[in-house]
């Protein structure tokens, strides 16, 4: 963004900010700024959240007064769906995250659009996280002790705290982001430096703290075969970059419809290729994930890989994690198909619900066996409740996105972008 | 149980030639510890080994193993489970978080979640005393927000009897005598000599968790 360009922006902000008032003022509408959505759009899609609420609550409400009783969890399957939705979330995080740093930290300036977006689902995605982990503790009144009481040997106790630096390393570089856009920094070249600064702890800080770390809680677990192991928590971060650039082609290009501009066609083919790059690497891993256990006829692992393909969960495996999640979008993105925009936006949908199936398969299939010969197997599909609750926080997620997104302007397009859009309606 | 040292290390065996696959360890453990349904410290494996003709019925009682390296204990966020100075393995209730990290991480799947459920409508006065492994009054069993629900739960070598002399529960009730309980440090003790026997193996050893329970094969 040129200086000029900054002040004219914030000359023509003062120009007609006296006039805006109540929901206008708020959504600063009157400001001349870009709405987040078309008026019609608005009523179907808080609509739609307001609903989903409504019907989720009642999973909220059943958890809160009757525990984890209204769970399809036992001592011997102690962690199920919400689990997998906070990993999943997590990876969102880290996802997001690691791509706003292409803009702030390695100056990919071609997705610099993006980067607001991505830091504000940043910070909505770790927000849904704990609250699905939160959701998830016996005694959530006791939470905060976590960050009371240490213990250095255990992965989880380190992650919270991580956490925590996280969340607020990232509303801090979202607050710079969006004062920098909006041209009310006194320094642009100091705020500019400040992100990168920001967005550089934030690298190693996401990929070995947060998203590094969870899947270090699984991979510590030497009596869980296929969570043990060292290769996992690099698949984890592999496969949140997957899920968190999908989730930003998917975003980007439902928001530019919902508030009828044009997709950038250009910048979500480059978010394309980043997808495509990621998932490739995901694959890899995953290959050697599999392949290692398979030719060694480790045989913890093998009943446990056995369950995946073939027990009663085989659909998710197949299905959601390798071809949704990893084959299907990157066959489209090698393809000439990823010429079409239409075919970017399917694929990177169908990831990131892919990667929900590979949270699930994460969490759920290495819990199944019974961890000592004779014990029952175990047996787990969450109950309505349990769907109820995540329905509740999926839409609470994006119910604060979409408020976040009209009071501030994570979407606005960048004046180039009016320009081109304007010459081609002219032309 | 001969006289403890003055530095005990609780340690049990338990014969499996002697184990007629009875329960009443499961049992006198439910009665004692009071643990509410689907909290189970002490259950019998009943496993069917072989092909026909050639069977055999192996029955193996799992109490807590009480590691001397617990891989429940290191995984604890918040420290709520340790390893006391006489080897037994604890849960401070009043800390646990309930995120059942531990439970993961047990390879002997040792550790329950108390769920709140109760025995209230098959049993009268079931809610009345619960919990006391503590040797605490934890007064009625209440609501989701009252430990030890919402926590997770173990067996404790029945830490509350030890003090008074008494042998766990399991041992005690043990109808072929196939449990033994003592204290390793003390080298007379017949625990510290059987944990030595020829016979003797524990579950799970390349885990490498050291358990303090033996087994005699």
């Amino acid at each position: 963004m040129s200086t000029d360009t900054t002040i004219k922006r914030a000359e023509r902000r003062q120009h007609t900010a006296t006039k805006a008032t109540g929901w206008r003022r708020f959504t600063n509408e009157g400001n001349g700024r870009e709405p987040f959505l078309t008026p019609r759009n608005r009523v179907l899609w808080y609509g739609f959240l307001g609903i989903c609420l409504v019907v989720g609550a009642w999973g909220v409400i059943t958890r809160i007064t009757q525990g984890l009783q209204m769970t399809d969890l036992t001592s011997q399957m102690p962690w199920g769906a919400w689990v997998a939705f906070y990993i999943f979330f997590v990876g969102l995080s880290a996802g997001a995250f690691l791509l706003s740093s292409l803009v702030y930290v390695f100056g990919m300036y071609q997705f610099e659009k993006i980067g607001r977006a991505a830091l504000l689902s940043a910070i909505v995605s770790m927000f849904v996280a704990l609250a699905f982990i939160g959701m998830d503790l016996g005694r959530f009144d006791r939470a905060l002790l976590t960050l009371v009481h240490f213990h250095y040997t255990s992965p989880l106790s380190w992650e919270v705290r991580f956490y925590v630096i996280y969340i607020v390393l990232l509303i801090a570089e979202l607050v710079i982001a969006l004062r920098l856009h909006k041209g009310i920094v006194k320094s642009a070249t100091r705020a500019k430096k400040w992100l990168r600064i920001l967005g550089t702890i934030g690298v190693p800080l996401a990929i070995i703290g947060v998203h590094g770390g969870t899947g270090t809680i699984f991979a510590v677990v030497k009596a869980r075969a296929m969570w043990f192991g060292g290769l996992f928590p690099i698949i984890f971060v592999v496969s949140a970059m997957v899920s968190g650039t999908a989730l930003l082609i998917a975003i980007n290009y439902w928001q530019a419809r919902g508030s009828g501009r044009r997709p950038d066609a250009s910048l979500l083919q480059g978010l394309g290729t980043v997808l495509l790059a990621a998932a490739l690497i995901d694959i890899l891993l995953t290959f050697y994930e599999y392949i290692v256990p398979l030719l060694a006829l480790e045989t913890h692992d093998l009943g446990i890989v056995g369950i995946q393909a073939t027990g009663p969960y085989a659909w998710t495996f197949w299905i959601l994690q390798l071809g949704m999640g990893m084959v299907i979008p990157a066959i489209i993105l090698l393809s000439p198909l990823r010429k079409k925009l239409g075919w970017i936006i399917a694929a990177a949908m169908m990831t990131v619900v892919g990667i929900i199936g590979v949270r699930f398969n994460i969490v759920v299939p290495p819990l199944i066996p019974p961890i000592i010969d004779g014990y029952p197997v175990n047996d787990y599909f969450p109950t309505i409740n349990e769907w109820l609750l995540i329905l509740f926080f999926l839409a609470g997620g994006a119910l604060l996105y979409s408020l976040v997104s009209e009071w501030q302007p994570i979407h606005e397009p960048e004046e180039h972008e009016l320009l081109d859009e304007h010459a081609e309606v002219t032309s | 149980m001969a006289d403890p040292s003055d530095n005990p290390k609780w340690a049990m065996i338990i014969d499996l030639q002697k184990c007629v696959g009875c329960d009443s360890c499961t049992v006198a453990c439910k009665v004692e510890n009071r643990t509410p349904p689907g909290v189970n410290y002490n259950v019998v494996v009943e496993e069917e080994v072989g092909t026909f003709p050639n069977v055999r019925r192996v029955n193996i009682p799992r109490p807590c193993m009480q590691c001397d390296v617990p891989p429940c204990v290191t995984v604890c966020p918040v420290n709520a489970t340790y390893k006391g100075d006489d080897g037994v393995v604890v849960i401070d209730a009043d800390r646990c978080i309930g995120c059942r990290y531990c439970i993961t991480a047990c390879p002997y799947g040792a550790r329950s979640f108390d769920f709140g459920e109760s025995y209230a409508d098959e049993m009268q006065g079931a809610d009345e005393v619960q919990a006391p492994e503590w040797g605490i009054d934890w007064g009625e069993r209440g609501g989701i927000w009252k430990a030890p629900v919402g926590t997770v739960r173990k067996c404790t070598f029945c830490a509350h009897r030890i003090p008074r002399g008494e042998e766990p529960a399991c041992v005690e009730t043990c109808i072929g005598d196939a449990r033994y309980f003592g204290d390793l440090n003390d080298p007379s003790s017949l625990v510290a000599k059987l944990s030595t026997d020829p016979r003797s193996f524990r579950l799970k050893e390349e885990v490498g968790t050291e358990p303090s329970v033996w087994y005699l094969r």
